[in-house]
C-alpha cells in the first residue's frame, strides 16, 4: 500500500492528532514551571523563566504523604483484585454451566453500574463496618469496583489456554489447584500482567471513593487531592498543574514500561 | 472429562456479595425510603415511590435523563468516528505513526482527574483556547461558564479521552485484514474512498459493534469530567443522571433522592448490559 500521492493527507491527519494530544500536555508542563503571576501573561506564554516554585508550594501540602497513600491504595487494591479475579476468571473460562453464564451476566451489569450509584450505599455499608476514614475501607471499595472488570478482561486469556495442557498435567497426578497454579497461570501471565497494570492505573486515578470515604483530607491520595483542589474556588493554576504533573508521572513510568503489553492485551480483552 | 471449577470463583463471589450485591440491594431499599444524613444510620421510613415521584415532579430525573442522552450521543459519535479515523491514519508501522499512537494512548491512560483538570485550565477564561480564540475571532468563549456550552465542552473532552482507546481496538481490526484484499483492490483501480467503504468498514464492523456499546456505557456512566470541570453547573447545565445522584446524596445529603436517581441510571445501564452480554455470548458460540 504505497501510493505516494496519498502520503500527504495521511501525514497531515497524523499531525492533526499529534497536535491535539501533545500540545495540551506540553502546555500543562510549561504552566507548572511558571510563576503564578506569569500564568496568564500572554507575553510569557512560551518564553519565560522556568521555576520550580509551584512544585515547592505543592510539596508543602503533604505531597509525599499523598503520594505514599496513592501507592498503597493502588498496590493493595490491585493485589486484592488479582487474588480473587484470577481464579474466578479461570473458573468462568472453563465452565459453560448455568452458574457460569449467570455470574458473567451479573459481572457485566456490575462493571457498567455508574460509580456514583455505588458510592451512596457503600458509604452506609462501610460506615456500619467501621471502615470509613480507613485505608482498608477504600481498598475494599476500590477492589470490589474493579473485580468485575478484571474478571471480564482476564477470562479470554484463560479461554485461550488449551484444556489439553491441563489434562496432561492431571494425568501426571496433579490436583486441580496444582495444575492451575503451575500449568495454567504461567501460560496466562501476559493477561494477568495486562489486567494488573490496567487495574493499577485506574485505581491510581480513582477519587470519588477516596473523597467520600476518607473523612480527613490529610489521608487523601494524590487523585483525591487534585479533585478537591480543582473544584474549589480561586484556583492557583500553576500549583494545580504541578499537582497534575506529579499525579501523572508514576503513570507515565508504568506506561513506558508496559506499553507493548497494553497495546496487545487491551485489544484482546476489549473485542473478545 | 470436565471438572467443576466452581470453587475457584468463591473468593470473588464472597467479595462481590458483600461489597457489590449487598450495597446494590441497600441502594434500592434507600430509594424507597426517606433517608437524610441524620437518619442514615438509624431506621429508614418506607415511603414507596415518593422519591421517584419527587424526582420527576421537581424535574431532576427527566432533566438529568435528557442531559445524559445528549452527553452520551456526543461522546459516542465523536468517540467512535474519531477512533476509526485515527486508527485508519495510524495503522502503518512507520515510526511517526507509532509515536503519535503511543502519545494518544498515554493520554487515555492518564487519570480522568488529571485530564479534567488540564482541560478546565485550557478552557478557562484566560486559558489556551481562549488565547487562541481572542487572537483569531476577537472573542472570549465561555466554554464552561455558559449554560449553552458547558455540557458540550465536557462531552467533547470526554470523547477526546476515549478516542485513543477506540483507535487502538479499530487499528487491531484493520491490521487483521488480509493484505491481499488491499492489493486486489489496488489492481482493480479502487480509489481510497472505495477502499475504506467496501473493505475497511465492513471488516471492522464486528469490532465496532462491541466498541460502540462500550463507548455508550462509558459515556453514560461518566461523572468524573463533570465533577472536575463543572461540578454539575453552571446552574443545572451539567447535572446528568450519574452526577445528579451523587450531588443529591453527598452535597444536599438527601440520600433517598440520590438513590432514586441512581436507581434510574442503573436500570438504563442494565438494558445496555443485556445487549452487550448477548453480543458476547453470541460471538463465543460461533
Amino acid at each position: 500500500m504505497t501510493r505516494t500521492h496519498k502520503f500527504g493527507i495521511t501525514v497531515l491527519g497524523q499531525t492533526f492528532f499529534l497536535i491535539t494530544y501533545a500540545v495540551p500536555f506540553i502546555w500543562i508542563v510549561l504552566t507548572s514551571l511558571k510563576k503564578s503571576t506569569d500564568v496568564f501573561d500572554s507575553s510569557k506564554s512560551v518564553v519565560f523563566t522556568p521555576t520550580l516554585e509551584a512544585y515547592q508550594r505543592v510539596a508543602d501540602i503533604h505531597l509525599l504523604q499523598a503520594l505514599g497513600q496513592s501507592a498503597l491504595i493502588a498496590s493493595l487494591s490491585t493485589a486484592l483484585v488479582l487474588l480473587v479475579a484470577v481464579p474466578a476468571a479461570y473458573a468462568l473460562a472453563r465452565s459453560s454451566a448455568w452458574w457460569s453464564v449467570a455470574m458473567l451476566a451479573v459481572l457485566i451489569v456490575f462493571q457498567m453500574i455508574p460509580q456514583t450509584s455505588t458510592v451512596i450505599p457503600l458509604f452506609k455499608v462501610l460506615g456500619n463496618l467501621n471502615l470509613l476514614d480507613s485505608l482498608a475501607g477504600v481498598v475494599i471499595a476500590d477492589a470490589s469496583l474493579m473485580t468485575p472488570f478484571a474478571i471480564i478482561l482476564l477470562r479470554p486469556f484463560f479461554r485461550s489456554v488449551p484444556e489439553a495442557v491441563e489434562e496432561a498435567s492431571s494425568l501426571d497426578g496433579a490436583g486441580s489447584f496444582r495444575s492451575f497454579w503451575s500449568v495454567v497461570l504461567p501460560i496466562a501471565r501476559n493477561g494477568i500482567a495486562t489486567t494488573g497494570t490496567v487495574v493499577f492505573i485506574i485505581v491510581w486515578g480513582e477519587f470519588l471513593y477516596s473523597v467520600n470515604f476518607f473523612m480527613t483530607p490529610g489521608k487523601y491520595p494524590l487523585s483525591a487531592m487534585l479533585a478537591q483542589q480543582v473544584s474549589s474556588y480561586g484556583v492557583n493554576w500553576s500549583g494545580l498543574m504541578a499537582l497534575a504533573v506529579v499525579t501523572a508521572i508514576p503513570i507515565a513510568i508504568l506506561y513506558a514500561v508496559s506499553y507493548r503489553l497494553l497495546k496487545e492485551g487491551l485489544t484482546v480483552g476489549a473485542v473478545k | 472429562m470436565k471438572k467443576n471449577r466452581f470453587a475457584f470463583a468463591i473468593p470473588a463471589l464472597v467479595l462481590l456479595s458483600l461489597f457489590a450485591v449487598f450495597p446494590a440491594a441497600q441502594l434500592v431499599r434507600m430509594s424507597l425510603s426517606e433517608v437524610s444524613l441524620q437518619t442514615l444510620n438509624g431506621n429508614w421510613v418506607f415511603v414507596g415511590l415518593e422519591n421517584f415521584r419527587n424526582g420527576i415532579s421537581d424535574g431532576s430525573i427527566p432533566w438529568g435523563l435528557r442531559l445524559t442522552l445528549i452527553y452520551t450521543l456526543i461522546v459516542t459519535v465523536l468517540g467512535v468516528v474519531g477512533g476509526f479515523i485515527a486508527a485508519y491514519l495510524l495503522r502503518g508501522k512507520g515510526r511517526y505513526a507509532s509515536i503519535v499512537l503511543a502519545i494518544m494512548v498515554f493520554i487515555w491512560a492518564l487519570p480522568p482527574v488529571v485530564n479534567g483538570s488540564v482541560w478546565k485550565f485550557l478552557l478557562a477564561e484566560d486559558g489556551l483556547l481562549n488565547l487562541i480564540s481572542r487572537s483569531t475571532i476577537g472573542q472570549t468563549i465561555p466554554f464552561l461558564f455558559s449554560h449553552d456550552f458547558a455540557l458540550y465542552s465536557v462531552a467533547v473532552v470526554n470523547a477526546w479521552v476515549i478516542i485513543p482507546f477506540n483507535a487502538l481496538v479499530f487499528r487491531a481490526a484493520i491490521l487483521g485484514i488480509d493484505d491481499q484484499i488491499f492489493e486486489a483492490a489496488i489492481l482493480d483501480g479502487a480509489s481510497k474512498i472505495q477502499e475504506i467503504r467496501f473493505i475497511v468498514i465492513p471488516s471492522v464492523k464486528p469490532a465496532s459493534l462491541v466498541l460502540t456499546i462500550l463507548t455508550i456505557v462509558n459515556a453514560f456512566r461518566s461523572y468524573d469530567f463533570i465533577y472536575v470541570m463543572t461540578q454539575g453547573g453552571p446552574g443545572t447545565a451539567t447535572q446528568t443522571l450519574p452526577y445528579a445522584s451523587y450531588s443529591q446524596a453527598f452535597v444536599q445529603y438527601n440520600f433517598g433522592a440520590g438513590s432514586a436517581t441512581a436507581v434510574v441510571a442503573v436500570l438504563l445501564v442494565v438494558v445496555l448490559a443485556i445487549i452487550y452480554a448477548r453480543n458476547v455470548f453470541k460471538e463465543e458460540r460461533s
